[in-house]
């Protein structure tokens, strides 16, 4: 057999289909739930050093206090911190690209989220930018209860 | 009075009056005793809908008399022991009604000890997904002449020139011998079933995304021509599971398994689905 003979070399395609099922947990779940009944954005505040964690969570990283009970309300506006372009489609995505993936820092919050950032053009878009969230409050709970953030004046 | 996990069997009959779900006691109209070793007795009468509780007495002339140490009671009630279990170790005796006894499971709510009340239930939240991906495989020289074989109905094996080694899926090497294989043989497509492993859970096949009903049979085929450990895993017919037999091979001894032929695809597309599965051969 020649080792450049290809004419028995094909492409097979296929798709790879994963079922998963994600747990929101306790945390997770008063945060979704409190999104979409509510449509307000809730973060865990440390009392011993005063971080506000978003997306929420049990033990605050630095002082290991439990904050899980220790919800704020906070803002739907927000600061971008940083930023991509997507541009590379793929079917899973949630938007047809080019579309903005940015890291947000709600007003209150000390640590960002990620979320898509429309009604600017992706090549204009720069970080200090003020954005606010857009409700989705009929969609299942998961994080597009927020549908997305757009330029806030 | 002991405790047991953390609870006096005193407290669950004091709570009775508050636990007592009248819409749980309909239809029923009895008197149950309740005689807790040394922790005491208690008399429960359910009427109408409604229930006193006696403590201590005579226990003669119940419907129901539940013999049961203190330690296996508490733990019925708050839920750390099963009834079924303990009537089986004989920690717990029913003599009278059984029926009567089986219905008590309704006549109140959950005893919960003072401290552990739990607040109202949470809506958790669960989101089942399944992610598609596309992928393509690119079959090479040597995985692809195999594949081209089975469209045209035929099982190919390449062998290696030094040990004589058939593999089939091919590779394009002989691990052992560390050459190239370099010559094609056809094999099959009939064989002797060795090898079935009972599957139970499918992953998803990742050039269809789809998941095969279970359980279902991989199975290892000494095809005619191969031997030894030269087997060929592929499926078998779903419904002939429990009907073939399995080759054993233990040193001289073989005990031949049962003969298996393929089931071709209509619409052959060069992939190992080509081969639908493997049926007895009769």
């Amino acid at each position: 057999m020649q080792k450049d003979d290809f004419s028995n070399s094909y492409v097979v395609e296929g798709k790879l289909a994963l079922p998963y099922t994600y747990f929101a947990g306790r945390l997770g779940s008063t945060f979704l739930t409190t999104l979409r009944d509510q449509a307000r954005i809730m973060g865990v505040r440390c009392d011993k050093c005063g971080k506000v964690f978003l997306p929420p969570r049990q033990t605050c990283e630095r002082c290991l206090e439990d904050i899980r009970d220790k919800w704020v309300a906070l803002e739907s506006t927000g600061v971008v911190v940083n930023f991509t372009v997507v541009r590379q489609q793929d079917k899973h995505l949630p938007r047809k690209t080019p579309y903005v993936l940015g890291m947000i820092k709600l007003d209150g919050a000390d640590t960002p989220i990620v979320h898509i950032i429309e009604g600017v053009d992706p090549d204009k878009i720069s970080e200090g930018m003020r954005v606010k969230a857009i409700f989705a409050p009929e969609s299942e709970p998961s994080i597009l209860l927020i549908n997305h953030f757009e330029p806030a004046a | 009075m002991a405790e047991y996990y953390g609870v006096d069997v005193a407290d669950i009959f004091n709570t009775m009056k508050s636990r007592f779900r009248p819409e749980g006691a309909e239809g029923v109209d009895a008197v149950f005793g309740y005689d807790i070793g040394e922790e005491g007795k208690w008399k429960l009468t359910v009427r109408q809908g409604e229930m006193t509780l006696d403590e201590g007495g005579d226990l003669s002339g119940c419907d129901v008399l539940v013999k049961v140490d203190g330690r296996t009671f508490v733990g019925l009630n708050i839920g750390k022991i099963d009834a079924m279990a303990a009537l089986g170790a004989a920690k717990l005796k029913v003599e009278g009604d059984f029926n009567l006894f089986a219905a008590t499971g309704k006549l109140f709510t959950k005893y919960v000890p003072p401290g552990q009340e739990v607040e109202q239930e949470q809506e958790l939240v669960v989101l089942k997904r399944t992610i598609s991906v596309n992928q393509r495989f690119a079959t090479g020289p040597v995985m692809g002449t195999f594949l081209k074989g089975l469209k045209e109905k035929k099982i190919l094996a390449i062998k290696c020139p030094v040990c004589g080694r058939l593999q089939s899926p091919p590779r394009e090497v002989c691990a052992p011998c560390r050459v190239r294989n370099d010559e094609w043989v056809e094999i099959g497509p009939s064989g002797e079933m060795r090898m079935l492993e009972y599957c139970y859970y499918a992953s998803p096949d990742p050039l269809t995304g789809e998941t095969r009903e279970t359980p279902y049979g991989a199975i290892g085929i000494l095809l005619d021509g191969c031997r030894k450990d030269e087997v060929f895993w592929h499926l078998l017919r779903p419904d002939q599971l429990d009907a073939v037999q399995m080759g054993i091979v233990m040193g001289d001894k073989v005990v031949h398994g049962s003969r298996l032929r393929p089931v071709w695809s209509e619409n052959r597309t060069g992939s190992i689905n080509d081969i639908r599965y493997f049926e007895i051969d009769q």
